[in-house]
């Protein structure tokens, strides 16, 4: 008897475990992700202060169009002159102007070095020590106005070494030879940022092309003087539209920049996926409560009979739950510690974008890891708690240890209703494009599937029995007859599943369905034969002289550059593209609402039907143009177009935009070949060109697959984050089944004497999961896709809604063979457990 | 091998010498102390013995459910050690027959589908015929597609018997197969096992504590502290519930 109870209470520990791994991974992520926020947040401050570390006061241009974190695209340049109006400051020691812009290097090799997300600096090399958050560690500052020092993180990337020739682009190629080394704050660089450094005047020249022109004034001050006193003499004494900040308030917006831009939505984004793995892991304990509770039904009434009150029984229950809870969450603290690390090298070793640092662990990280991971735990067990707390005290007199659960006639008819409900809604709201709608709707539908999968349970066993008397295996038969014996168990433990598939199926119907909708634009709107184009997350961007030399060509016809840049467009900032306007339907097909792009003035503007509609503009209208320099430029409307991916929501006259910014870029050309000439000619021709300026070359398809590549790569982000719900999810199947393998342990060794082989029983077992598992992945499909459908729905207005069959068949596949893994553990165990104690239990 | 004795029927089922100790090899339970024993073919042995004799334990080991500490264990000429676990569990299901006392049925299969349960287990397909006419010898023509729980007990256990004969079995083991039913079900139950014995040559081989079931039986062998005291041929419940007393 002792060792009964020993073995039942060592089987429940399992369970529990069990049941706490779900805990422990959800709290990890949850840790982990905020653990990784907060590193990441805590190095960027310490970058940002160590570059301004010297730097007392900046001078620079008043006017911005934005604060994307990237200097020279938000602010355009000042004088040089005020260099002397500023030295002549009372308590300035030192001042130093300083060009900061854009410049790629390139490596040994000759392709350019960094990208995908660190910036490509080029500017010019700070004399004073003090102000200079680099130092040269071989060579000399540059002199002559081809001579640079270059990070040594870069020059070690590029194998470049003192006295070699290279080109910086900015973006026009720019021959230069490498005399210092510098390092930055004695490692490699600034992140993975590339800098080439030029003298002042070989910046003026080369990098911003504009003489006595500078981005930033750097002030020391002197001793005694503090920062902010002499922020406020400069400013005095600078013109109206110059301001003075201090090097700390400069390090704080850049810290500030880079949070808005980045690490919030990289937070939100993590956070989100825990959220989903902490949704499945409550599912999940709920489920092995419910169980284990049941299991204890005798227990527990016994109890009643000698005088426990329920609510001592719930109690008791609830405080098994903290304990688990906290447990668990500790250990998941600890966890998310691991994954926190294991991201943040993940993000080193790809990403490269991120500052080099140890884990900075706040305790509000711990505490909400703590907090959370037991609050789930204590929810999910409240409803089995309850349950159990209503045991009758005579349930312990009764021969039969667990009640079996048949679906609930209220249950199925209340969810069938919200599923209704909630589909009308979700798809009335999809439609309407009314976004809170649609998300109610939505909450409906997933509240009503799990209530009513139990009735789902026999319709898809009865089926898997059909097919199964064609092929007649008896295991199939048995594990149909196991799955639907009781059907809430199997639906509640398909449920975690549910979640999990229904939120990959969503992203995979989402992003198929964006993809094609951005194939579908670029299908319409690519009137040109080819494209010279940069990757859209590499950040490069091409002279505006390759659309000159493209023009050239004896292959080509016409050739028209887009650039992409920040301006305030009446008073907001926002992207506009700069292009010849009157060129630019021979290469892209237009559809003009209103207004004509012939002939433009210098002044004339043309947007989209939707920026137009929103902001109540129609041809004719004007519109104030901020830009990077300070200026105000008032526009006139001179067409309105339908909306493509191929054009941005304003187009501007390409010379406007030229003479109010720093350093004139183009993002992508379109090249249309002369009558006659065939493509392979063409690209021939056009190939050595692009690649001089660093663009690729791409045809209508590579076009559209460049567009589409950034959501691919995403969607595959998605999947491993979702991963880890899926994981959690198949545990609570595992475990789900030790239980019933537990519950059935008579019967499978009553099968054994019978003759039923150690393999058959694990058929059965393995047989019965991937039942379970396919209620789950068919029904998260079913959910999945329609919700794909609404959301895409809701936020595109354009078509090209598309299940993609592939995905969800491999979606399935991968459903039925991750039950098929789930069962093995179950499976081995209930195939080794001797038959005769199976059979005595009698 | 040991050759049977000539003046008995060949033996469907034996054991030579069986030991079995649980525990440790010197100092365990003596479940079986060298046992030798014949179960002759189409005859009805029943094995009695007080509580702990290890009537129980003989019975699993002679069918393939346990393995002996030493000694050997045949279903008909075959050796039961050293087969593999899948070896056994196909001898179960093709050569043996199994009733026990109470939960005999698989609850989610219906009465017909636990009847072939071991020709489903096999592959096989039944000989339809013959299982029809075992279901209404067995009184269970119109129960065939009912679960065990909408069957009587008695039902149940003629179910169970069904299982065991359906396969036409070297020998059927049944465990106090009487033990959980009211008097009127367990004489059926009885009367069923004699008509298998008497008309379809069954050999059966029973263990029970009723003196009333052991004297259904053709022989008894009675089992005390691990070893064979004593055979009864063509026992009455008086008889045996006599020789039952001075064994305890």
């Amino acid at each position: 008897m002792v060792a009964l109870t020993l073995r039942s209470l060592r089987a429940r520990a399992r369970r529990l475990l069990a049941s706490g791994v779900a805990v422990v991974l959800g709290v990890a992520f949850l840790v982990g992700t905020l653990v990784l926020g907060d590193t990441l947040s805590a190095n960027f401050t310490r970058l940002f202060n160590d570059v301004s570390a010297g730097t007392d006061v900046v001078v620079r241009l008043g006017a911005s169009v934005g604060s994307s974190g990237a200097p020279d695209q938000d602010r355009g340049l000042i004088d040089s002159s005020l260099l002397n109006t500023v030295r002549s400051v009372d308590g300035v020691a030192t001042a130093e102007a300083q060009v900061v812009g854009y410049g790629s290097l390139l490596g040994r090799d000759g392709d350019p070095l960094g990208g995908n997300g660190p910036p490509r600096q080029a500017g010019s090399w700070i004399v004073d020590p003090a102000l200079n958050p680099y130092e040269l560690v071989e060579g000399r500052a540059p002199a002559g106005p081809n001579e640079v020092v270059v990070n040594r993180g870069a020059a070690t990337a590029g194998h470049l070494a003192l006295g070699d020739a290279t080109v910086v682009q900015t973006p026009a190629p720019v021959p230069v030879t490498i005399v210092g080394i510098a390092t930055f704050g004695g490692t490699d660089g600034l992140g993975q940022t590339t800098w080439t450094a030029f003298s002042l005047g070989g910046a003026e020249a080369n990098v911003t092309r504009q003489p006595a022109k500078v981005s930033t004034l750097l002030v020391t001050a002197r001793p005694g003087v503090d920062a902010a006193t002499l922020r406020e003499r400069i400013a005095a004494a600078l013109p109206p539209d110059i301001e003075a900040i201090t090097g700390e308030r400069l390090a704080q917006e850049r810290t500030d920049a880079i949070a808005a831009d980045f690490l919030d939505m990289l937070r939100s984004f993590l956070t989100a996926f825990a959220g989903i793995a902490l949704l499945v892991a409550t599912l999940t304990i709920n489920n092995t409560f419910s169980i284990t509770l049941a299991h204890r039904t005798r227990e527990l009434a016994l109890l009643r009979i000698v005088g426990a009150s329920r609510r001592q029984l719930r109690r008791s229950v609830t405080i098994e739950a903290v304990l688990l809870g906290l447990v668990a969450s500790l250990v998941g603290v600890v966890a998310g510690l691991g994954v926190a690390g294991l991201l943040k090298g993940l993000f080193d070793t790809f990403g490269g974008a991120l500052p080099a640092g140890g884990l900075t662990v706040r305790p509000t990280a711990v505490a909400v890891g703590l907090g959370i991971g037991t609050a789930v735990t204590v929810i999910a067990a409240q409803l089995p708690a309850r349950r159990a707390a209503r045991v009758a005290p005579v349930a312990a007199l009764r021969q039969e240890a667990t009640t079996e659960l048949r679906p609930h006639g209220r249950r199925s008819i209340t969810g069938a209703a919200l599923v209704v409900a909630g589909l009308a809604m979700a798809a009335g709201g999809a439609l309407a494009s009314a976004l809170p709608v649609a998300g109610a709707g939505a909450l409906l539908l997933v509240v009503g599937t799990v209530a009513a999968s139990p009735a789902a349970v026999r319709p898809l066993a009865a089926v898997l029995d059909r097919a199964r008397r064609r092929s007649g295996g008896v295991s199939v038969h048995l594990a149909v007859e196991n799955a639907r014996r009781q059907p809430r168990r199997t639906a509640s433990t398909a449920t975690a599943l549910v979640v999990g598939v229904a939120v990959v199926t969503l992203f995979t119907v989402f992003a198929a369905s964006l993809s094609r909708s951005v194939e579908e634009q670029v299908d319409q709107g690519f009137a040109a034969d080819l494209a010279v184009n940069t990757a859209v997350f590499g950040g490069s961007r091409l002279s505006p002289v390759l659309v000159d030399d493209l023009r050239r060509l004896p292959e080509v016809e016409q050739a028209v550059a887009l650039g992409v840049g920040r301006a305030r467009v009446d008073g907001r900032p926002g992207e506009v593209t700069a292009t010849d306007l009157d060129a630019i339907s021979d290469v892209v097909s237009i559809r003009l609402r209103s207004g004509s792009l012939a002939e433009p003035a210098t002044n004339d503007i043309a947007v989209d039907a939707g920026t137009a509609d929103a902001r109540g503009w129609a041809v004719g209208s004007t519109v104030p143009l901020g830009f990077t320099d300070g200026a105000t430029v008032q526009t006139r409307v001179a067409a309105v177009y339908d909306g493509t991916r191929l054009l941005g929501s304003v187009l501007v006259p390409a010379a406007l935009w030229a003479g109010h910014t720093a350093q004139v870029a183009d993002r992508t050309v379109f090249v249309q070949t002369r009558p006659g000439v065939n493509a392979a000619t063409a690209r021939g021709a056009v190939t050595p060109v692009a690649t001089r300026y660093g663009g690729d070359v791409q045809d209508r398809a590579e076009y559209a697959a460049a567009a589409t590549g950034g959501l691919d790569m995403l969607l595959g982000i998605v999947y491993v984050l979702l991963a880890l719900a899926i994981v959690i999810a198949l545990l609570g199947i595992a475990n789900t089944l030790s239980l019933a393998v537990h519950e059935r342990r008579r019967e499978i060794g009553l099968l054994r004497a019978v003759g039923q082989t150690q393999r058959q029983v694990r058929a059965v077992l393995r047989c019965e999961s991937v039942i379970v598992s396919l209620l789950g992945t068919l029904l998260g499909l079913g959910l999945g896709g329609f919700l794909g459908w609404a959301l895409f729905t809701t936020v595109s207005d354009l078509p090209g809604f598309t299940l993609p069959l592939t995905q969800l068949v491999v979606i399935t596949l991968f459903g039925a063979l991750a039950g098929a893994l789930a069962a093995r553990r179950p499976a081995r165990r209930a195939a080794r457990m001797p038959m005769l104690d199976a059979i005595g239990a009698a | 091998m040991e050759t049977t004795r000539p003046a008995r029927r060949p033996a469907a089922a034996a054991v030579r010498s069986a030991t079995k100790v649980y525990g440790h090899a010197t100092s365990g339970v003596r479940a079986l102390d060298d046992v030798t024993l014949d179960l002759p073919a189409a005859r009805w042995t029943a094995i009695m013995g007080p509580s702990g004799s290890g009537k129980s334990t003989l019975l699993h080991c002679m069918a393939g459910l346990d393995t002996l500490t030493s000694g050997t264990a045949l279903i008909g000429d075959q050796d039961l050690a050293g087969l593999s676990d899948e070896k056994l569990a196909v001898l179960r299901r093709r050569r043996v027959g199994f009733v026990f006392q109470g939960f005999n049925l698989v609850p989610t299969l219906t009465a017909g589908e636990n009847v072939t349960l071991p020709f489903l287990l096999d592959g096989a397909r039944p000989d339809a015929a013959w299982v029809d006419q075992l279901l209404g010898t067995l009184g269970l023509a119109d129960r065939k597609a009912h679960r065990p729980n909408e069957l009587s007990g008695g039902q149940q256990q003629r179910v169970a018997i069904a299982r065991a004969l359906v396969t036409k079995p070297d020998i059927v083991f049944a465990d106090e197969p009487t033990g959980n039913l009211d008097s009127r079900a367990g004489a059926e139950v009885l009367g069923i096992l004699r008509h298998a014995v008497d008309r379809l040559d069954q050999t059966v081989a029973m263990v029970t504590h009723d003196p009333t079931a052991a004297a259904a039986a053709d022989s008894v062998v009675f089992l005390a502290d691990g070893r064979v005291v004593d055979e009864m041929s063509d026992p009455t419940a008086q008889a045996v519930l006599d020789r039952m007393k001075e064994l305890r």
